[in-house]
């Protein structure tokens, strides 16, 4: 016992892109072996993703595909193959929990759908995430993380009245999925190791993700409102929103949610006074008086640097924060002392920063990154050999026939 | 559906929950699968019961925030600043597997209920902390707000038009994300205690988890040294600068459409929207002609094409509704759009009817039943169940003090005279 809790689980993980792996991932950190099934015929979107290590776009080189996959290893298989099929049983023979967020139906017609796995493996722990879910007429909608943050009503809210919606970046539901299948994935062991039953979790991205949205949802069907986009005003908070500093898209995010914080933000801007007019002492004439409020902070802001508004702001007791970029978050000072980012070297891509997927620290048995993203099929020897126990003849069989792919059919192709 | 008399994945567990704001997802969704969750307010009511109301009725009992994230839940209020409101937290500790918390870090040590009282009292107990940075560390004590925390995470940058701030999603989500974590770190630690015996603490950053949505935003600056910069919903290509058009504008508002070329499916979907065009009459003679696959390509094309090809889909989408280019044009043309959908479009989703997601919860208070988001996800074996609307204040004080905790009628009177519950 090397102190994990996860010790001796094993995760055979037929998704892909961002849902199911990223799932997998507070599992591995945690001790369990999780191993991808992938092919060089059907790549992870991922893996044409740049950024690429050294401006060189290859199947391994990807930091978008390492991002979400370390801890993990890697096996090729082609599962349009019958042999390939084979080997994915024996993968769900030797796994405790198995994921896959194709199109509903594909793991189906491979003969490896949850009812087939079911039959001859009862206690095994089945994941199936996709965007809109099995069954209704929407059950083949094309599953793209844009589209759902499009569907759950993220984007409606998100910019400026004035504006078009400006649609949260990128596949941002993806994040919530994934929180929601690993929370199931834990719950759903803790029932087989009381009860030894194994079982279904059947997600559909769109029902989840709304879970961040329901009071909004709530107060359109009792009060028929429907929740508009509002720049960052908040209903609970006077002023509220993000101020620009000197330079060039600098920016602070400054909240004040109370009247204890709106006198320390009145002494932070050197304008004790305005705490005594009437017309800011409360949230609602605060609410009334926010074009003011926020012109008054942005006039505050725009003379300040960065981090001279923030120590000003942090030290008067306003919550506040850069609007960290990119570069921000290598070098802040909280990440650091978290070990947050986690050096690793990886064959291909070289020394890479590497992120844990768990947002916690446990005290006695902390996440832990231990090995970086694995190149395609790298483990296949490992995998096929040492935890399933076939022997170099047979993988040799599987490699000549096709089935254990070792080579991308055309010239490898960025795909975003 | 499920069956009610159907398992649950979790009822062993008892969790105390002493959050607030969006951290209180975390043990909403433990009781969904079934862990007995109780929501321990301050006397007064917690400030999360929050607008919008029911009815519109400004009114902590019926707030709609509160609801959405503390059904399932029983709920009791107590003060645990006061010594005997301590004395009573630390006897329910004893029969609780995990506490859930969102204090400022200290805040439980100084009462002497942090994770080392806490385990005097039940060495095996699993304490969860959720804080915008954390428990340790030089940003520990930051005053912050979803909003502030969402700028931490980098992803605040990425969101918003270019020429404005950047702008957050208008439903505050950092909150969620962390009580989302706490859940997850509550069941990583108790399922290490129910193999070693040992409990644990379980700090949550939000700042970490605000992070998290980035997709490949901060690699793309350490691998590549490339700064992204938010297009509000444009896609944009790295390689040439040039930005295109997938948001339009319709007769009810706004849809995606991935208009690209250069590859598939997203060759096949743009030529499938300009044939539905051209039967319309509405697809001018060079769109019919271009090349999607050439003259589309996101690494050779030039801007004009974009700006171009976007306006002539434009004058199209304006004849229509969200719903009709969903329904005719993603469902049965298999075109790649999105309806921008709101409250009201999600509310009347067919999809969603089609798998009877939406659940009923009595709230026989106010005489009537109220439609609420549904499972979070299916369990075949362990299906989550809708059993009880959020706790009124003090709810369940005298079923939990009077009950199970045995207090008498008139120490509870006089516990509420002191305040304490």
């Amino acid at each position: 016992m090397d102190g994990k809790v996860f010790d001796g689980l094993k995760v055979a993980e037929f998704a892909w892109v961002i849902v199911g792996p990223a799932a997998s991932r507070y599992l591995a950190e945690h001790g369990a072996t999780v191993v991808k099934i992938e092919s060089h015929k059907r790549l992870d979107t991922l893996r044409g993703t740049s950024p690429f290590a050294n401006n060189k776009p290859t199947v391994d080189s990807s930091m978008a595909f390492g991002r979400h996959n370390p801890n993990k290893y890697s096996v090729s298989i082609d599962l349009q193959h019958p042999h390939g099929q084979k080997l994915a049983w024996k993968l769900i023979q030797w796994a405790d929990i198995v994921t896959e967020s194709f199109s509903p139906g594909t793991m189906e017609k491979w003969g490896l759908g949850y009812e087939d796995v079911r039959k001859l493996r009862p206690e095994i722990i089945y994941l199936s995430s996709s965007m809109q879910g099995r069954g209704g007429p929407h059950s083949g909608y094309a599953g793209y993380g844009m589209n759902a943050v499009n569907l759950c009503g993220f984007t409606e809210v998100s910019g400026w009245r004035d504006k078009r919606p400006a649609a949260p970046h990128g596949a941002y539901t993806d994040y919530i999925s994934t929180r929601f299948g690993a929370l199931a994935l834990i719950s759903a062991l803790d029932y087989r190791r009381r009860t030894g039953k194994g079982q279904w979790i059947e997600q559909s991205q769109f029902e989840t993700s709304l879970h961040f949205f329901a009071p909004p949802i709530m107060d359109y069907q009792i009060n028929g409102r429907i929740m508009e986009r509002d720049g960052n005003r908040y209903p609970e908070a006077a002023p509220h929103g993000v101020f620009p500093c000197k330079g060039n898209d600098n920016w602070i995010a400054i909240a004040v949610l109370n009247e204890e914080q709106w006198r320390n933000f009145c002494q932070a801007i050197d304008q004790p006074h305005l705490a005594e007019r009437k017309e800011y002492a409360t949230l609602p004439q605060r609410k009334k008086n926010e074009d003011e409020l926020e012109k008054m902070a942005a006039d505050w802001t725009r003379s300040l640097m960065l981090e001279e508004a923030e120590a000003l702001l942090q030290r008067a007791g306003v919550p506040s924060h850069v609007v960290a970029r990119p570069k921000d978050v290598y070098e802040d000072i909280q990440l650091k002392d978290r070990g947050y980012f986690v050096p690793m070297n990886h064959p291909v891509m070289g020394r890479q920063s590497y992120e844990p997927q768990s947002s916690f620290i446990l005290s006695k048995t902390p996440r832990r990154i231990n090995r970086p993203s694995p190149c395609l099929g790298e483990h296949n020897e490992f995998v096929f050999k040492n935890l399933l126990g076939m022997n170099d003849e047979e993988i040799a069989g599987h490699i000549a026939d096709g089935s254990i792919t070792t080579e991308l059919p055309g010239q490898f192709k960025v795909s975003m | 559906m499920y069956h009610q008399e159907a398992e649950s994945a979790l009822p062993p567990y008892r969790i105390l929950d002493l959050t607030e704001g969006g951290c209180m997802l975390g043990g909403r969704l433990l009781a969904d699968l079934g862990a007995d969750v109780i929501m321990i307010e301050p006397p007064g009511g917690s400030p999360s019961r929050t607008g919008p109301y029911y009815k519109n009725i400004i009114d902590p009992e019926k707030s709609l925030f509160w609801w959405a994230y503390n059904a399932n839940k029983r709920g009791i209020t107590l003060d645990v600043a006061q010594a005997e409101g301590r004395k009573l937290f630390k006897d329910l500790v004893l029969k609780a597997d995990a506490v859930l918390e969102c204090f400022e870090p200290g805040y439980l040590n100084h009462l002497k209920l942090g994770y080392a009282d806490l385990c005097e009292i039940k060495p095996d107990i699993v304490l969860t902390s959720i804080t915008p940075f954390g428990q340790n560390g030089p940003k520990e004590h930051y005053q912050a707000s979803d909003l502030t925390i969402w700028a931490s995470g980098a992803y605040l940058y990425a969101c918003g038009n270019p020429d404005r701030a950047p702008t957050w999603i208008g439903f505050p989500q950092a909150g969620l994300f962390g009580g989302a974590e706490g859940a997850i770190g509550t069941m990583t630690a108790i399922w290490h205690r129910n193999n070693t015996g040992e409990g644990q603490y379980v700090d949550v950053s939000m700042q970490e988890s605000a992070l998290s949505p980035n997709l490949n935003v901060l690699q793309m600056w350490d691998v590549s040294g490339v700064e992204f910069h938010r297009l509000g919903g444009a896609l944009y290509v790295p390689s040439t600068g040039v930005q295109q058009p997938i948001y339009f504008e319709c007769r009810d508002g706004y849809v995606m459409i991935l208009i690209q070329g250069g590859n598939e499916p997203f060759i096949s979907s743009s030529a499938r929207l300009v044939k539905w065009m051209e039967e319309e009459d509405m697809a001018p003679e060079w769109l019919v002609k271009l090349n999607w696959k050439l003259d589309y390509d996101a690494t050779t094309m030039g801007q004009p094409i974009a700006d171009r090809v976007g306006e002539a889909v434009e004058r199209f989408t304006l004849t229509r509704t969200k719903a009709e280019l969903y329904e005719e044009g993603a469902i049965k043309r298999q075109i790649l759009i999105a309806p921008v959908s709101n409250t009201r479009d999600i509310s009347e989703d067919l999809q969603l009817k089609s798998r009877n997601y939406w659940e009923k919860l009595e709230h026989a208070d106010l005489d009537d039943s109220i439609v609420y988001c549904g499972p979070f996800i299916r369990m075949s074996d362990t299906p989550l169940k809708y059993q009880r609307r959020a706790p009124l204040r003090g709810e369940h004080n005298d079923e939990i003090f009077g009950e199970e905790l045995g207090i008498s009628r008139e120490k509870l009177n006089s516990l509420k005279e002191k305040g304490i519950i």
